[in-house]
């Protein structure tokens, strides 16, 4: 056999075990698919096979999901949330941050190794009074939680805003100040869209975490308004027993958002992980 | 000009910021005095009517009800989250004696109520030295239900092992076993899967095996020692033996025996399933209480027809059984928040006194909740229809011992689910029975 | 320089939200693990007591084992497939990218979600043998792994091809000329370079499989018998659970934060030795 033919068989066999893969990480999803088209006592049945005459069940799990659920709102609760949460911790800290890197002096040092600290802390510690703290300052609101989301991304943001400034030089920070931009003219005008790479990768990470949290929404406001992973956890007892079609049609109701928005902005979301790993 | 400018935007920041907390917070601001109502509601399968009630309420008295719902088996978890809010359940529930000792601290004394002087038998309502604490809105009854269609299809057989010829003639275990097993043998020609529905073992299902089917034997241990309520008498008990472990695994293991679905298969199972089940005729009988009804009619291809639909005491197999009812009583008692504003108490016992007694709250209760009553202001004409709750009226009537909800006193949640998660490991044959037994006793003292 | 005085507006905002939502519910934790309570009003100091229940609560070892062999193993599988596929991925084959898209793609699923899609098709393989997941812990033990491998697979191979295109293409093709083969070529050039990236990929699999909550909630909800609670999940169950339980839930929870800190100290000091020696 040749060199080109050895290549040739080589690239053959890599391609078709990635396809394999592929296909592997793909079935779940599909999986999930047919099945929320099919009799709610089919599905544990019989999960791997295609809707027949008999258990095909059209679009029920869909009307009987979305009116359990009440997913309409939680969409709006979680895109509501999402968003406003990334935007105040994209802007909030990258402000904190910039100021912690510039005014160099014993209490903004201390202050970057109090918000690097609470990256490491896991929920659990202060699941309980973090909720009880919040409930008390009538914060239990979706714009509320926004604050909380705030408070809790800081550590990661603000670390890896000034993981970038560090690397920033100072003249035309400076050079706008002569100019007579004050501080605040001068962050948004000249240091922000420096910080644009790293503001991106802050805000996939931080919506990839916020869209997908249970726990935090769940004691905080999960009793009135009910965000996707809390609505479809809810769906297993909400009604006194699980409703499996109800649950298949929300699993494919709640992926699908995600994955047109990962197919609209992969490019991005790929480096921003990149980036965020790296200086992670 | 610089210090004005900082000065003024942080001033906006922190504004608008207090404003993120403060934005669609509690209407108390803006509409003082008149109190709000927060029910946390116990009952997943009334969810969406508790939802149309208050719309109601708000549309006849202008007064908000919050009706929060926890997923099933999460009242406990769910309720201490809601509870340790400044925005916390107005109205809430608790499962009896037991609820109200880990809860008395939120309960408020409830004895100068119209809503307690409206109960038939005052003594139903959770109460001790110094008040009223917990009153109960419904009565409710649970045992084996049974598909009488095919109950005659079997004893219509030729070769039918049993000399009775009616259901209403099991009288006892050893009559109910016979019947079981035969009917069991001759599955293929009655048309059914397995005589009992699936015992569902699910997480957050098993409650009619940690409750319901394990309050009889307690019941009847308890019964051996005073002639007093079992409920009041099981309260103290800090160990218990668990005497009649044989008689719960007599019906226990009939139901797996005999039932729709492969042991191994049953923690797959939930309520919901055995309930559809029985509604499309794959099995003959399944235990479970009145408020099922909805989730048997609910289902499409209902094969069920209601006057098809009646009740069978759960025998388990005890002296003198012959004369036992089903297992009456209830787990739903309403408690006010002792810490909640004095506005909102008020709303919260007006809006319970005007469901139980108004014209269009009982309509309510009686036609869309199903609830038999035990209120005084319920005519006998105003009883659910439904064939459930007619069985139900009826044994009450009847000359037999109904049994109380002796569960009602059994220790918390802990307890019911180690209990639970031991019989699933029986039932799928990784321990035996006398782990099951070993951790009734254990996890009772703990959790007492 | 003029910065200083903007500390309201810069800094306030961040730090008010930090201090409600972090600072002082982190203080109260520590506090409150020395005392038993439902409320906070009516906490009561009991010492060490709750970590003495805490130490001897046979759930809580079970979950803490639980815990460690699930993320051994988990990490062992997750970096070694994702390192496997990034090599096949940075061969400069054609429509590689459609690959590494959808590799990626379960990362972005949330763990609750995943949770059900992974019961619904373990359970549906399993019931050819006529039982489910919680039949016995080991079940749902290889589900998580399983689970674990789909999401996190993509997200590490991401960061390992990121490493593997930032060695220059000389060095391997001297390597070549020098005669060694693949394997060589793979311990002696390309692992010592992408050692950032395993030390990252290594951090982030380690502390995502040891605070794993939402996955195990869905999947098992700890199941047969707490036999599968992780940590996370265990802390939870004490503390929403049981009533009389809230100060050994938070005990479980300071000692829970303990080991990972003490996790994350360990990986960054290495960090920071191969920094220096570079």
């Amino acid at each position: 056999m040749s060199t080109k033919e050895k290549n040739m068989l080589g690239r053959t066999l890599i391609y078709i075990v990635l396809t394999v893969i592929g296909i592997a990480f793909l079935s779940p999803v599909f999986i999930v698919l047919i099945n929320s088209f099919k009799g709610k006592f089919f599905i544990s049945e019989e999960p791997f096979s295609l809707p027949d005459k008999d258990t095909f069940a059209g679009l029920e799990n869909y009307v009987s999901g979305l009116e359990k659920t009440g997913f309409f709102s939680a969409f709006g609760w979680s895109l509501f949330i999402t968003v406003f949460s990334v935007l105040a911790i994209v802007l909030f800290t990258s402000m904190t941050a910039w100021y912690i890197v510039r005014v160099k002096n014993k209490f903004t040092k201390a202050l970057y190794y109090v918000f690097v600290f609470s990256m490491i802390v896991p929920f659990q510690m202060v699941m309980f009074t973090m909720t009880k703290t919040a409930g008390e300052l009538g914060l239990d609101t979706p714009w509320g939680i926004v604050l909380i989301y705030l408070g809790f991304g800081a550590g990661l943001a603000v670390f890896m805003f000034c993981g970038f400034l560090k690397s920033v030089p100072l003249e035309i920070e400076e050079a706008a100040m002569i100019d007579g931009c004050n501080p605040v003219q001068t962050f948004f005008m000249v240091v922000f869209p420096v910080l644009k790479p790293t503001a991106i990768t802050v805000a996939i990470l931080n919506a990839m975490w916020i869209w997908n949290d249970y726990l935090l929404p769940y004691l905080l406001i999960g009793s009135e308004y009910k965000t996707i992973p809390v609505a479809v956890q809810y769906l297993r007892g909400g009604y006194g027993s699980v409703d499996m079609g109800a649950l298949m049609a929300m699993l494919v109701l709640s992926i699908i958002p995600i994955i047109i928005f990962y197919l609209f902005c992969q490019k991005y979301i790929i480096k921003g992980i990149v980036a965020g790993a790296v200086k992670g | 000009m610089k210090r004005i400018t900082a000065i003024l935007i942080s001033v906006a920041v922190v504004l608008t910021l207090a404003a993120c907390g403060k934005t669609d917070n509690k209407p108390d601001t803006n509409a003082p005095q008149a109190g709000t109502v927060y029910f946390l509601n116990f009952k997943p399968e009334v969810a969406d009517i508790y939802k149309e009630i208050a719309a109601k309420y708000k549309q006849e008295k202008g007064v908000d009800v919050k009706v929060v719902t926890a997923a099933s088996n999460t009242y406990e978890t769910t309720l201490k989250s809601e509870i340790a809010k400044a925005d916390a359940p107005t109205i809430f529930q608790i499962n009896g004696p037991v609820g109200y000792r880990a809860w008395k601290n939120y309960c408020e004394d409830l004895s100068d109520t119209k809503l307690y002087s409206y109960l038939t038998d005052k003594d139903l309502a959770v109460k001790d030295d110094n008040g009223v604490y917990g009153i109960p809105y419904v009565v409710e009854g649970y045992g084996i239900i049974y598909n009488n269609a095919i109950m005659q299809k079997y004893f219509a057989l030729r070769d039918k092992a049993v000399s009775i010829s009616k259901a209403t003639d099991i009288k006892d275990f050893e009559t109910l076993k016979a019947v079981v097993e035969d009917m069991t043998k001759h599955k293929k020609e009655l048309g059914i899967d397995g005589v009992f529905a699936s015992t569902s073992m699910g997480s957050g299902e098993q409650w009619r095996w940690t409750n319901h089917l394990a309050s009889v034997p307690v019941y009847y241990e308890m019964k051996e020692d005073s002639d007093d309520s079992t409920i009041v008498s099981t309260l103290d008990e800090e160990e218990i033996d668990f005497s009649n472990s044989k008689q719960f695994r007599n019906i226990f293991d009939l139901y797996l025996n005999n039932s729709v679905t492969a042991k191994g298969l049953l923690s797959g199972k939930t309520v919901d399933n055995a309930m559809a089940e029985f509604a499309l005729g794959k099995a003959a009988m399944v235990q479970n209480g009145n408020w099922a009804w909805e989730q048997i009619a609910n289902v499409g291809g209902n094969a069920v027809k209601a006057e098809d639909v009646k009740y069978l005491p759960i025998y388990t197999g005890v002296e003198g059984e012959e004369k036992q009812g089903l297992c009456i009583g209830t787990e739903n008692y309403l408690a006010i928040n002792k810490n909640a504003s004095a506005e909102d108490k008020k709303a919260s016992i007006e809006f319970l006194e005007w469901l139980f007694s108004s014209e269009t709250g009982k309509d309510y209760v009686v036609n869309k909740l199903k609830f038999i009553s035990p209120f005084n202001t319920f005519k006998d004409d105003e009883m659910p229809e439904d064939p459930l709750a007619k069985e139900i009226l009826s044994w009450m009537k009847k000359d037999v011992n109904n049994l109380e909800w002796t569960f009602n006193s059994f220790p918390g949640q802990q307890f019911k689910d180690d209990f639970g998660n031991a019989l699933l490991e029986y039932v799928q044959g990784s321990k035996d029975w006398s782990h099951v037994e070993k951790t009734f006793r254990t996890s009772w003292k703990n959790e007492r | 320089m003029a910065l200083k005085k903007y500390f309201p507006v810069f800094v306030l905002p961040t730090l008010a939200a930090f201090t409600i939502a972090f600072a002082v519910p982190f203080i109260l934790g520590l506090f409150l693990s020395f005392t038993e309570f439902t409320t906070v009003i009516d906490a009561q100091w009991v010492g060490v007591s709750n970590y003495i229940r805490a130490f001897s609560n046979a759930d809580f070892l079970n979950a803490l084992w639980f815990t460690v062999r699930f993320t051994v193993v988990s990490v062992i599988t997750v970096n070694v497939i994702a390192f496997a596929l990034a090599t096949l991925l940075t061969k400069g084959l054609k429509g590689t990218n459609i690959f590494r898209t959808t590799f990626f793609m379960p990362n972005l699923i949330g763990g609750i979600v995943l949770g059900y899609i992974w019961q619904l098709i373990i359970n549906g393989v399993l019931r050819f043998f006529d039982v489910t997941i919680t039949y016995d812990p080991k079940y749902g033990f290889w589900g998580l792994v399983i689970l674990m491998n789909w999401q996190l697979i993509g997200y590490m191979m991401i960061i390992y091809i990121a490493g593997i295109q930032n060695i220059p293409t000389d060095l391997q093709d001297a390597s070549k000329v020098d005669g060694a083969n693949r394997w060589q070529t793979l311990r002696n050039v390309t692992i010592p370079l992408v050692m950032p990236s395993i030390t990252i990929c290594l951090f982030l699999t380690i502390t995502n499989s040891f605070k794993l909550f939402d996955q195990n909630l869905a999947l098992t909800a700890g199941a047969p018998s707490k036999q599968t609670a992780m940590l996370a999940l265990d802390i939870y169950n004490t503390f929403y659970g049981r009533i009389g339980w809230e100060g050994v839930g938070q005990a479980k929870a300071v000692i829970f934060f303990v080991i990972v800190a003490v996790i994350s100290f360990i990986q960054l000091a290495l960090t920071r030795r191969r920094e220096i020696e570079q």
